[in-house]
């Protein structure tokens, strides 16, 4: 190595100092969101570690592979030593592995004896996931919020205080999901009798933390978005009072007797009628007959401007909606729930 | 080009070591009808998987959906149990036969067995239509008519099978130094009737 | 006595070439179909990644509807798994097993003719969906109850469950006859212990297909009979239970896992000692690593399940993480094998080593999620796509392209341009690089699998941005793959019977070998005949080329 004099201190400055940078760089691209929940701290460290542990055994092994390709390329014919193993080595680095998956093992299991253990008193929430969004029940507190895909919920929540979400689907499975408190739960349409899964958390600081299904749940999978709002008990106790004062229903159009009538079936998620007509300037009642087991509702917009929206109505319930009087022209009927072409269509008032 | 063109730089008239290999062990065909029963193995394992697991996470009580009656052994399961034990003994007598060069109870022994099973699946369809229940009549339905159906269709298979020996030895094409295929079917016939034996202990007894 | 035994009928008519490949039951042949097919499948999955990249790569909606972006990824992981992967490495086995270990053919050639034929019809009708009111959508996984009639009321759904039976019927014969080929119809003196690792690795493949996709098969029929003759085996209200699709789709799922990497390990272990110019150091230690992640696949099937909250998280953990132990022996196995020897960079050697360093990536994700705390956070995001691109693609692909360029010559005679190859390795080193390490990212900071839009402040663009841009590489890269196979097939190097000096029974024939394989095989003492044959001479004294050869154990 004389020959390389000159260089060698630069070489192993750059020896060191490149994996180290590269290490940094990797390692900024694998951190995990702030966590926000005590359960979430505990994971967020056991991840270090265990990236930690990655890290060594990636750096190690890439190293290797790379001086071997440097220092080993073929320079003669002389073939090298014919070397068919080596007991005592190979017995090292079976243990090696051994000792890591143990490690690895016992702090997972530790971990999740912390995470998983079941707080006294929570505030509990009734998660209800469907196809495709989600209606949170708070149960302590008489308050219900049913987000649509384009007008997703909000989960006001207090901090320092334990959650319990009961998690609850009666059609496709989904599945709960807050990046910033490190977990998710599936949310499973379980036969009768057998035990919803649950999830518990205390969240640590205040803030907005998005949230969204993991589970592949068809075609508006991507919209089941909600946003988890953690707030002060004080503030929280307010948002909850105005949530439910915000909550009375709609006044009601007044219909005269006898007025125009129109009815829709939804069955298979999807409507009977793909066109409606209806009288112009004057209100009307239109029902909705829902024959499938997930919820629907109607609502008839012109453009963005929405100009009705009906409330949701459970499966296999039915509702007659008192709509108010429309101009005359075309307007567009949609399920607010499944904003799809089955669930969409034409409406004209003349 | 001929396919016995030699490969390049051996030597013309050296034959490959390839010849000279003696079947040792169990014949090939053989060794292939035990690995096609393996993943058949694991085929019935699933189905049976999916039954003891539904069973399992079943509430109230489990068996023909109300109001069809309990399942009962008599009239007609038990003795299609006892045909279908009965035709594995007769099939290994037709193989015990063949092994002697015996031809002519070859021929009788894979006749009566083809009888008995043909018997059997005549014998299963009519408890079907006696059940009063259906495959879309809740979990046990859709179990039972699953597992029963798919042995059925095994037992069928196996039925065909049993044809073409049948029509093979007619034709005098087996003696007791070449019949592997009358091996491979009975092991196949035996297989399936292993697997009723444990449906049947299943279905009827482990309630 | 020995020509008659051995001699095929003569040709006494000729037929044409077409009919003659349509019917072949030569196992060369039919290893070259099964390439063949899977490679068009390949581009047509691959086409189906670059949609889906484009309709990522910004926020929006752009290109698709979320239909169609959900028909496109279910027909792009079925197809890539069922119909590419596992299928290529199956045609290479075809090819080369019955060559290593001395055989004139499989043990069945019609089952093997049949079990090819069977492919691309099943992954034609996965396909035809798209004619009959659209594909499948419910991803490869096809979890109920999103898969039962009433929400996927499509036949696509019909036809990829009866698609995916055919696929699944042909590997396990295939699987029947490479068990029965590799114990039935082994050359004199080809001991267990002297086969070549690529038929090691094939044969615990084959067990595990065997065991495995039988009980997919089972699934596949109860969701058949669930959707169509109104069964209940997934369907909650009526009693049934829709994790036990779950748990039957995992429990041939993950040995599947493994059905996709080991051939891949065996490619690769071929290769490096050749290029190593050193025997695979550890033989017997790998063998056994081999077995021992066959067997501990059938026990790790749930950690696909941590977040369903009904499977019992230590066991499933521990299973998981202790398959790093024996996939970690081979790691360092490989490392040994390249460590003092006389590496030579060809381009199969490339693709032998990005295996290596890819795959190490990929198994290092693997026991990330397997620690179920963290997996909470993991499962169903990006991450896991990462992952998996790392082991199947970093892994199993960068294998069948090693295999490709390492065994093209002994399927054509001649030899892949190296340039070419070096181009390709690197565009695709490099894209593939690019299109799944920002996966970690993404799903580290939470973006969940299989959504066809997200928000714009999520902070998720530049990843998808810099991903999007990795695949088109990678479709770049596939470019100077395919010229260099259609110059080298005109007018390519010929180079003889062993180009690449390398050790097993498949280099002791010519370059194609002729029907039935051997005219006459090199006497088997080890796992490198061929080695020894043009080593035999390094035991007289004076000759020019010094070895040390340790005693074989």
């Amino acid at each position: 190595m004389r020959r390389f004099a000159a260089g060698t201190r630069v070489r192993s400055v750059l020896r060191v100092a490149v994996p180290l940078v590269l290490i940094f760089l990797l390692g900024g691209c694998l951190m995990p969101p702030t966590p926000e929940t005590t359960q979430a701290r505990d994971v967020f460290n056991l991840y270090i570690l265990v990236l930690a542990l990655g890290a060594v055994v990636f750096v190690a092994v890439e190293g290797m592979i790379v001086y071997s390709i440097f220092r080993y390329r073929r320079r003669d014919d002389r073939l090298p030593r014919q070397i068919h193993g080596n007991t005592v080595v190979e017995i090292i680095w079976t243990a090696i592995p051994t000792v890591i998956v143990l490690v690895l093992f016992t702090f997972s299991t530790l971990t999740l004896a912390r995470t998983e253990a079941k707080a006294q008193n929570p505030l509990t929430i009734e998660v209800d996931g469907f196809q495709w969004q989600w209606t949170f029940r708070y149960l302590d507190a008489n308050y219900t919020v049913t987000g649509t895909p384009t007008n997703p919920p909000v989960m006001g929540l207090p901090v320092n205080q334990p959650i319990r979400l009961i998690l609850k689907s009666n059609d496709v499975i989904h599945s709960f999901y807050v990046p910033h408190f490190l977990v998710k739960r599936d949310v499973i349409p379980f036969p009768p009798g057998q035990p919803l899964n649950q999830l518990e958390f205390t969240v640590t600081d205040e803030g907005t933390y998005a949230g969204q299904c993991a589970e592949f749940c068809g075609d508006l999978h991507a919209r089941m978005t909600f946003t988890v709002q953690a707030m002060s008990n004080a503030k929280y106790q307010q948002w909850l009072a105005d949530a439910k004062a915000g909550k009375s229903p709609p006044p009601a159009a007044s219909v005269a007797p006898g007025a125009a009538e129109a009815k829709l079936v939804a069955k298979g998620i999807a409507f009977d009628q793909q066109k409606l007509e209806v009288p112009a300037n004057q209100a009307f009642s239109l029902t909705l007959d829902n024959q499938d087991t997930v919820q629907h509702n109607v609502s008839i917009s012109k453009g963005q401007q929405v100009l009705f929206r009906g409330e949701l109505v459970a499966g296999g319930k039915s509702m007659k909606y008192q709509v108010p009087a429309l101009p005359p022209g075309d307007y567009v009927f949609q399920c607010d729930v499944h904003p799809i072409p089955a669930m969409t269509g034409a409406i004209t008032a003349k | 080009m001929s396919a016995e063109t030699p490969a390049a730089g051996a030597p013309a008239g050296v034959r490959p070591l390839v010849a000279e290999r003696r079947e040792a062990g169990m014949p090939t065909p053989l060794v292939g009808m035990l690995l096609f029963i393996a993943s058949e193995v694991m085929f019935f394992g699933g189905l049976f998987a999916a039954y003891f697991n539904s069973r399992a996470t079943h509430q109230g009580p489990w068996g023909p959906p109300h109001p069809a009656p309990e399942l009962e052994i008599l009239p007609v399961a038990l003795p299609i149990t006892i045909i279908l034990i009965a035709s594995s003994f007769t099939m290994q007598f037709g193989v015990w036969a063949i092994r002697r060069g015996d031809t002519r109870k070859l021929k009788l022994w894979t006749a009566v067995t083809l009888l008995l099973g043909v018997v059997f699946l005549i014998g299963q369809l009519y408890d079907y239509s006696q059940l009063g229940f259906g495959i879309s009549d809740g979990i046990f339905g859709t179990t039972f008519y699953t597992l029963t159906g798919f042995h059925g269709a095994h037992v069928f298979g196996g039925a065909v099978g049993l044809t073409i020996l049948l029509a093979r030895s007619l034709q005098g094409q087996f003696s007791a130094r070449n019949h592997v295929a009358v091996e491979a079917i009975s092991m196949y016939w035996h297989f399936v009737d292993v697997v009723w034996i444990a449906l049947f202990t299943t279905l009827y007894f482990l309630r | 006595m020995a020509t008659t035994t051995l001699s095929p009928r003569a040709e006494s008519y000729r037929r044409s070439w077409v009919l003659d490949w349509l019917t072949t039951v030569d196992h060369k042949k039919i290893g070259v179909l099964y390439i063949l097919n899977s490679f068009l499948f390949f581009f047509a999955a691959g086409i189906l990644a670059l949609v889906l990249r484009s309709e990522l790569a910004v926020p929006g909606l752009q290109f698709l509807d979320e239909r169609t972006y959900n028909e496109a990824f279910t027909m792009h992981g079925t197809i890539m798994i069922f119909l590419f992967v596992v299928p290529v490495l199956a045609g290479f086995a075809n090819y080369i097993v019955p060559l290593q270990i001395g055989a004139p053919d499989m043990a069945f050639p019609r089952i093997n003719a049949l079990s090819f034929w069977l492919l691309p019809l099943g992954g034609l009708l996965i396909f035809s969906g798209y004619l009959f009111g659209g594909a499948a959508a419910e991803g490869w996984t096809s979890y109920n109850p999103l898969s039962n009639k009433t929400y996927a009321p499509g036949v696509g759904t019909d036809l990829w469950i009866i698609g995916l039976s055919l696929v699944g019927t042909a590997s396990i014969l295939g699987a029947v006859n490479f068990i029965a080929t590799i114990f039935k119809m082994r050359a004199p003196g080809m001991t267990l212990f002297r086969m070549p690792i690529f038929v090691w690795t094939v044969l615990v493949t084959a067990t595990l297909i065997l065991l495995a996709t039988p009980v997919l098969t089972a699934g596949l029929i109860m969701l058949f009979i669930d959707r169509n003759y109104g069964g209940s085996f997934f369907e909650p209200a009526a009693g049934g239970n829709p994790i036990l699709w779950q748990h039957i789709f995992w429990f041939f799922g993950h040995p599947e896992v493994y059905i996709v990497i080991l051939p891949a390990m065996g490619v690769v272990s071929e290769i490096l000692p050749v290029f190593s110019r050193k025997p695979l150091f550890g033989y017997k230690a790998f063998v056994f690593a081999t077995i021992g992640i066959g067997l501990l696949s059938f026990s790790v099937w749930a950690h696909h399940m941590f977040t369903t909250g009904v499977v019992f998280l230590p066991f499933f953990t521990f299973m998981t993480a202790l398959i790093a132990v024996p996939t970690g022996v081979k790691m360092f196995n490989w490392l040994a094998t390249m460590w003092r020897g006389a590496l030579v960079f060809t381009t199969p050697m490339l693709f032998a080593i990005g295996f290596i360093s890819m795959f190490l990536i990929g198994g290092i994700s693997g026991v990330v999620l397997a620690s179920a705390p963290i997996d909470f956070h993991l499962q169903d995001t990006y991450f896991v796509v990462a992952h998996l691109h790392y082991v199947f693609f970093g892994g199993s692909v960068f294998g069948v392209f090693a295999a490709t360029y390492f065994w093209f010559p002994k399927m054509t005679g001649r030899r892949l341009n190296e340039r070419l190859g070096k181009i390709h390795f690197w565009l695709h080193f490099i894209g593939f690089n690019l299109a799944f390490f920002p996966m970690h990212s993404l799903g580290i900071l939470g973006m969940p699998r299989r959504i066809a839009d997200y928000s714009p402040n999520a902070g998720w663009t530049i990843y998808n941005l810099i991903s999007t841009f990795g695949a088109f590489v990678i479709a770049i890269s596939i470019v100077p793959f395919l010229i260099n196979v259609v110059a080298t097939l005109i007018n390519g190097e010929r180079v003889g019977d062993d180009p690449w000096e390398a050790n097993t029974l498949e280099w002791a024939t010519t370059s194609p070998p002729p029907p039935y394989n051997f005219d006459r095989l090199p006497p088997v003492r080890s796992e490198r005949p061929v080695f020894d044959l043009r080593h035999r001479h390094v035991d007289e004294p004076g000759h020019a080329i010094v070895a040390e050869t340790e005693a074989q154990p």
